[in-house]
């Protein structure tokens, strides 16, 4: 026996050693291959894109489901947008076709004509034409299948209807003029008709599980818990990609996932402002700081039961109470990561001006406007999710300057689920404040169900006549110089009632190996990280 | 014997009746809604309350747990709520990495701490004792999240020598490829219960060498290296049995934090993001394999120590 003992302990250390060494040349293969591939970057950078290589991106779960009629979480959203081509994109105001050549809208703004490029084709090595176009629409239209798009394609209690021209050709009806229509359109990746349309419950569909779509790269295998690996689509309409592979490793903790960058095991990943400092000194990143089009903000609940917020005035010397250079610096270490806000419609959208009325640092102002409110003494009560370390240094920050105003701040710090649910009970009277953050898309429609009186995600309880009124107009407004003169006028309104106070137009960092080249033409874009990843290329 | 275990596998029924019970109830008690990580801020009202309607979620909790219990009996623990695949096929999925994790743990926790506890005990109050205790002392301390990263930090991103994440290269199947990748989990997992081994056994010796036979042995000749090996081991060895059925709880809870430091792929990271996504038959049927691997874990340590001594069986 104490043979056998001893024997398998030599066995162990000595796997120990053997995994050791061999951990030399395999265990750190990225950080090894990228030593090799920096010294080929210098004849790169001159020249054109290589083609070949892998690239591995980093996320923080499996993805929930792989089919872009479902996708709401950012895992799946991310991989959706390499599997399946979007028809067009928008960023920064600018249009990109994919699938679609154009989108042309009649003289009345009613109707909608799409037109696909020529020669698409999925994966499989089928047709991509309107008809899989039609199917998509037609399945987020039916309420049995559960996609959480519907609602979009419903203007006014009344669905869009879609129909074939060609096969090249999608004409869209809408029952009434809606300028957000478009915004709804860039939702929306086709999926296959062909595999699809038999499915009784396309949303529970074992289907889903190896996707066939349209994009830069199709799907290859998926290790649940581990990573998900797509290869090269050699038909893409938009040309071969760079790349042969690109890989989504899974790692769920958020310190493991700046680890395995540092040791070169992941090529792209999210970093934390206080994070950046660490990946750029390893010198093998390049930093990208970019906007997400999200508002971070102090929500004020005018429903609470201190019936005290849903007066303009305490709402605007809340507001005074605060410096938002000060609020900044404090969560966000340096404006590098965090554009200064003003209108509660972020930088993106249409229309967007920070021309509006601010209430910012005056501590006298502030006082006198609590005095005339009766509202003196105050004693409020803001609810942050537990563990996010931003908005719990605003919370914090944010008490200490209302102490300066004479109002008491208790912060509660909640279970992230516990607080979600809070945030979202529009009957909630227990709370005054809530740290939150939206993005909204590009048309700035999307904000109607933030700020309309009795709106499904009022979560501030804000009601204003003016304002519904025109959110209404600007719904169905075709005129985009009178469109852009309600939507200044709203944001106008919005802030002089000091609905919220907005703090920043926040951005992601993303850390991007200097291995790697083309991602000006990739394009960062918000929750997806790359609008194409077949332009990224290994150096 | 086999009425033993046929009474003991019996009980198990009623015991994980008993804990689904609990286990539901405690979901339900928890503060959250699964259906809120879906909301995003363009979906209607009535979106998500079809999808809570869909979901089953709009019954009392009574009528879910009823029928989750019904499908249960017959070997079907539900779909989850987050990415609507079956719950038992997801279980039976990361079921080998978490074993493979936890049976390697346990092999390297019992290897290192046998040797150190003997070592401790025979130089009992000298230097080489107090540094062991000392060992100990932060071992238990040491929360495992922490020896995780700090670890991670000196071997993958220090020293290059192993991987840091997952459990294995990406698209290698090679066994040496996770093994390499199972080192340091496998480690910080045998850790957390390293330290308790060793001073069990340290302790459990002392008194062996207190015994009359140690010191017959002595008067023979004997030297101190064969009493210990020879004639104290067998008698330290017996105790770790229980010892090891005891471990299995801890095994449980240092899985969850070590798979989900490492990215290990097992049921422990895989309930992480279960009760993060409040997906409640995702918890359950982790709840009740972890209650399934604890009952097992202790009958099992009662078998074998019934058998490794005869006498314990007159007294049951």
């Amino acid at each position: 026996m104490r043979r056998n003992g001893i024997g398998v302990l030599v066995l162990m250390v000595l796997m120990l050693v053997v995994s050791a060494c061999s951990g030399g040349n395999s265990g750190t293969s990225s950080a090894t291959d990228g030593s090799t591939s920096n010294a080929d970057a210098t004849t790169a950078d001159n020249g054109q894109p290589k083609d070949g290589g892998s690239l591995i991106i980093g996320v923080q779960s499996d993805p929930v489901v792989l089919n872009p009629n479902y996708a709401g979480d950012r895992v799946s959203l991310t991989i959706d947008q390499a599997i399946f081509a979007p028809l067009f994109q928008v960023n920064n105001g600018k249009k990109t076709f994919y699938l679609a050549d154009s989108l042309t809208p009649s003289a009345d703004k009613l109707t909608y004509t799409l037109k696909l490029k020529k020669n698409l084709t999925w994966h499989d090595g089928e047709k991509l034409t309107a008809d899989d176009v039609v199917f998509t629409i037609n399945k987020i239209l039916d309420e049995k299948q559960h996609s959480f798009l519907r609602s979009n394609f419903i203007i006014n209690g009344k669905p869009v209807q879609v129909s074939k021209v060609d096969d090249t050709t999608v004409e869209f009806k809408l029952p009434q003029a809606a300028p957000a229509f478009e915004a709804t359109l860039v939702q929306v990746s086709p999926i296959p008709k062909h595999i699809f349309e038999n499915e009784a419950d396309i949303e529970k569909s074992t289907k889903n599980n190896t996707p066939v779509g349209s994009g830069p790269f199709k799907f290859k295998e998926y290790k649940t818990g581990e990573y998900i690996t797509l290869e090269r689509f050699d038909n893409y309409f938009g040309g071969k990609p760079h790349l042969d592979s690109v890989t989504y490793r899974i790692v769920k903790d958020s310190n493991a996932a700046s680890l395995a960058l540092q040791n070169g095991e992941i090529n792209v990943n999210y970093v934390d402002p206080q994070n950046v400092d660490t990946i750029k000194a390893t010198g093998k990143f390049d930093i990208y700081p970019y906007s997400e089009g999200r508002l971070a903000y102090l929500m004020f609940n005018e429903n609470s039961d201190t019936k005290q917020l849903n007066k303009k005035e305490v709402r605007q010397a809340l507001s005074y109470a605060l410096n938002q250079d000060e609020l900044i610096q404090v969560s966000y270490g340096s404006k590098d990561y965090a554009d200064t806000a003003k209108s509660a419609l972020t930088q993106d959208v249409l229309y967007h001006t920070n021309d509006v009325p601010f209430f910012n640092n005056d501590v006298n102002k502030a006082k006198e406007l609590l005095k005339s409110a009766g509202a003196e003494g105050l004693k409020l009560r803001i609810i942050i999710p537990g563990g996010n370390k931003v908005q719990e240094a605003q919370a914090l920050y944010i008490q200490q300057k209302f102490k300066d105003i004479g109002v008491q701040l208790d912060v509660n710090s909640m279970d992230s689920s516990a607080w979600s649910q809070k945030f979202v009970d529009t009957n909630a009277k227990d709370f005054d404040l809530a740290i939150s953050g939206y993005i909204m898309g590009y048309d700035p429609d999307a904000y109607r169900i933030l700020y309309s009186t009795g709106s499904s995600s009022n979560y501030s309880h804000y009601s204003n006549k003016e304002v519904d009124k025109l959110l209404e107009e600007g719904a169905g407004e075709s005129d985009t110089t009178k469109r852009g003169e309600i939507y200044k006028k709203v944001q106008e309104m919005l802030a002089d009632d000091a609905v919220i106070y907005p703090i920043a137009y926040t951005k992601t960092i993303v850390a991007f190996d200097k291995q790697y080249g083309g991602i000006e033409q990739a394009v960062l874009k918000p929750v997806v990280i790359f609008e194409d990843l077949s332009k990224i290329y290994h150096k | 014997m086999r009425q033993l275990i046929a009474r003991r596998l019996l009980q198990v029924i009623p015991m994980l009746f008993f804990i689904s019970i609990i286990c539901f109830g405690l979901i339900k008690l928890a503060p959250g809604d699964p259906v809120l990580s879906f909301v995003t801020p363009n979906m209607h009202l009535e979106d998500i309350e079809r999808m809570r309607h869909s979901l089953g979620l709009d019954q009392p909790a009574y009528v879910q747990y009823v029928l989750w219990l019904k499908k249960s009996l017959t070997g079907d623990l539900g779909y989850s709520l987050i990415n609507h695949q079956p719950v038992l096929d997801q279980i039976l999925d990361r079921l080998p990495a978490t074993a493979g994790l936890m049976g390697a743990s346990i092999i390297l926790a019992v290897l290192i701490a046998i040797p150190l506890g003997l070592l401790a005990a025979a130089n009992r109050n000298r230097w080489i004792d107090k540094l062991i205790n000392l060992m100990s002392y932060i071992g238990i301390s040491v929360p495992l999240f922490w020896l995780g990263i700090l670890l991670i930090y000196l071997f993958a991103i220090y020293l290059h020598w192993l991987p840091s994440t997952g459990m294995r290269t990406i698209g290698t199947d090679s066994v040496l490829d996770v093994l390499k990748h199972g080192i340091l989990p496998c480690f910080v997992l045998a850790f957390s219960f390293l330290s308790v081994y060793v001073r069990y056994i340290r302790s459990s010796t002392i008194t062996q060498l207190k015994e009359e036979y140690v010191q017959i042995q002595y008067a023979f000749g004997s030297g101190k290296r064969l009493v210990l090996f020879r004639h104290v081991l067998k008698h330290v060895l017996l105790p770790i049995i229980t010892l090891l059925g005891m471990s299995a709880a801890d095994l449980v809870a240092g899985a969850i934090v070590t798979e989900t430091v490492f990215s290990w792929p097992g049921i422990g990271s895989l309930g992480m993001t279960a009760v993060k996504g409040m997906d409640y038959p995702v918890i359950m049927g982790i709840t009740l394999f972890s209650a399934l691997f604890l009952i097992l874990g202790n009958l099992l340590a009662d078998i074998l120590y019934s058998i490794a001594d005869p006498r314990i069986k007159s007294t049951r």
